[in-house]
């Protein structure tokens, strides 16, 4: 406490930590909104749920084919029933979906940042660099991703996890670049940057601590909109049979079994689970992802 | 010697144009104007939008690329010197910026934005630091308890005193105030200006004021210059632009100031015909073939007029 020299008053000593920042009212917004909320919670007991049960799960059990268990209809033993290997479906639903969201929260961090750094980069600098850096991303967006992830499949047979995200990652940071570039070129005519530049500041610092948090909404909302596409990306891949084998099951390659006219008309107990979590797995993301959009914008704010 | 000397500054943008993006023509949008500041007053720089008035404060502290001249900042030519030493002359040059809207950084708090420039070049703690921008929240007459706000949480004449605040944080010699008053409300222009003279005084600054709005510039400046298209037309001390301006253009504008008292308002009408009359007779005596103002010639010590090549 100190006193106030005119008015004899005390004032007490302001809190020395961080004022409201984004994140509390990131979290404000996501209480006040009901259903975003909602899906909050349910994409926490979800992901807490798999990654939890999975530890204690062994994939090396659950993909070994026994033949006197094929095409069982869910039962106390098999509470999913099981596919024509006679494999436990709950279990494959368990490890399919975590190794789908690792892979989807892998390939959106890893093109968040490679997108951050080239778009804020290029955005800020403009000109030759800004030049140099987009005929890069033009390059890569003509490339046609599918043949080449079908070519590195075929090439490479027991890719993993890490090695599958870094191949999409090559062909995915594109969109996130220009969007970014774009924003940094606005946002560096804004008078605050020029100010920054005349009181000494380097670029570097501009760049990363006044220009990056003005775009910090639109980068919450790109990656977590970006995450629901990445998992469709893998889960298409794996439902086309160029994702991955059926050793490493994935929410896509269960939902994959239904190619097969049987299968898709009698035995809903396999393929049906796995569709209606990525169903719900993609609406709650995006209603989580359209609440921080909100939030971001003071004007649409509800909480 | 003087604080700062401008000699013959250019700054001229490339248009690009055709297939290859290649240089067709510049605009010179600063051709060759001198002027200097001595140590603690106040230099006005007036013209109409796109004379280039607001591109030499800016080529000045170094937002603008110098195309060719000299600005001489206590004898070292900003145009030459090397990166290491320009750092250092920075903390001497402030700037403060038209828009008090986008100058100050939505999503850093006062203190931080306030704190920016004594990061930059002072190794303070952070209580240091916080006791330094609470004094410099109080000279510009703001609540030292308002450092924890946003930006938005502020009206335009207090983010503009934020903005001096920040500019004034590392005591430097010259301000560059580029149309300072421009975007606030006319009851809180007068407030913003007197603040700004008060500190003058208090702290010995200088300041280049940039402006098209005479009555504020015959109110802050000691020296006045009037630019035209990227060149001076007149110059002089405040006293002799005001009272014996001799271009046509200056005269012109200084008609243009309003008079507030309603009786006067038929002379003063009057008064701007016969000077709008003089200036369509005398135009093309005044201006070259482009439509520019000629090279300055002294009238005397301290006034110099861009009068026709001719007598």
């Amino acid at each position: 406490m100190r006193i106030d020299k005119d008015s004899g008053t005390q004032i007490p000593d302001m809190d020395l930590g961080k004022s409201p920042s984004g994140f509390s009212i990131l979290l404000r917004e996501l209480i006040r909104d009901k259903v975003a909320f909602g899906s909050l919670l349910f994409l926490f007991l979800i992901i807490a749920g798999v990654f939890g049960t999975s530890i204690i799960m062994d994939q090396s059990e659950i993909i070994k084919v026994d033949l006197f268990a094929l095409y069982e209809p869910p039962s106390a033993t098999y509470w999913l029933g099981t596919d024509y290997g006679g494999r436990d479906i709950f279990g494959q639903l368990i490890i399919g979906t975590r190794n789908s969201l690792a892979i989807g929260f892998l390939v959106t961090l890893l093109t968040g940042i490679i997108g951050i750094l080239v778009g804020l980069i290029s955005g800020y600098y403009g000109g030759t660099v800004d030049n140099i850096f987009m005929r890069f991303v033009d390059f890569f967006m003509v490339l046609p991703i599918l043949m080449i992830v079908i070519a590195f499949v075929t090439a490479v047979p027991g890719y993993s996890i890490l090695s599958f995200s870094l191949i999409m990652t090559a062909f995915l940071w594109m969109g996130i670049a220009r969007l970014i570039r774009s924003k940094a070129l606005q946002e560096k005519e804004l008078d605050y940057v020029k100010a920054s530049k005349t009181l000494g500041t380097s670029d570097f610092k501009i760049m990363f601590f006044q220009v990056l948090p003005n775009l910090s909404s639109i980068i919450i909302v790109t990656m977590t909109l970006n995450l629901a596409g990445n998992i469709g990306i893998e889960s298409g891949l794996s439902f086309l049979g160029f994702g991955f084998p059926e050793s490493t099951p994935s929410l896509g390659t269960l939902i994959s079994y239904a190619r097969n006219p049987q299968t898709l008309e009698l035995r809903w107990w396999i393929w049906l689970p796995a569709s209606i979590l990525i169903f719900v797995l993609m609406l709650s993301i995006n209603n989580v992802g359209q609440a921080l959009k909100r939030a971001t914008d003071a004007r649409q704010r509800r909480g | 010697m003087s604080l700062i000397e401008v000699e013959n500054l250019k700054v001229h943008f490339p248009v690009r144009g055709g297939i290859f993006q290649t240089v067709k023509d510049h605009v010179r949008a600063v051709d060759g104007v001198s002027f200097s500041i001595e140590q603690g007053q106040t230099y006005g720089l007036v013209g109409e939008s796109g004379s280039g008035k607001t591109t030499t404060g800016r080529a000045i502290i170094g937002l603008n690329d110098i195309t060719s001249g000299k600005v001489l900042f206590e004898g070292k030519d900003l145009s030459t010197i090397n990166k290491k030493e320009y750092i250092d002359v920075r903390k001497d040059i402030q700037m403060i910026f038209q828009d008090p809207f986008s100058s100050l950084n939505p999503k850093k708090r006062v203190a931080d934005i306030v704190a920016e420039p004594l990061r930059n070049y002072e190794n303070l703690s952070a209580k240091e630091e916080r006791i330094r921008v609470q004094e410099l929240m109080e000279l510009v007459g703001l609540s030292p308890e308002a450092i924890y706000k946003y930006p938005h949480e502020f009206s335009g004449g207090q983010r503009q005193r934020i903005g001096i605040a920040r500019a004034i944080a590392l005591n430097p010699k010259l301000i560059i105030a580029d149309e300072p008053v421009s975007a606030l409300d006319v009851s809180v222009q007068a407030q913003v200006l007197n603040f700004m003279r008060e500190i003058q005084k208090e702290l010995n600054l200088t300041y280049l004021f940039i402006s098209h709005d005479l009555g504020i510039i015959r109110h802050m400046c000691d020296h006045i210059g009037i630019m035209y298209k990227g060149r001076y037309v007149e110059h002089g001390t405040s006293e002799e632009i005001f009272t014996n301006p001799q271009h046509i253009y200056t005269k012109r504008l200084i008609a243009a100031i309003p008079d507030s008292n309603p009786r006067n308002r038929e002379m003063h009408y009057e008064n701007r015909k016969l000077v709008k009359a003089e200036y369509d007779k005398l135009e093309k005596d005044f201006f070259d073939e482009e439509g520019l103002p000629f090279s300055l010639k002294s009238i005397s010590a301290t006034h110099q007029v861009a009068l026709p090549e001719r007598g």
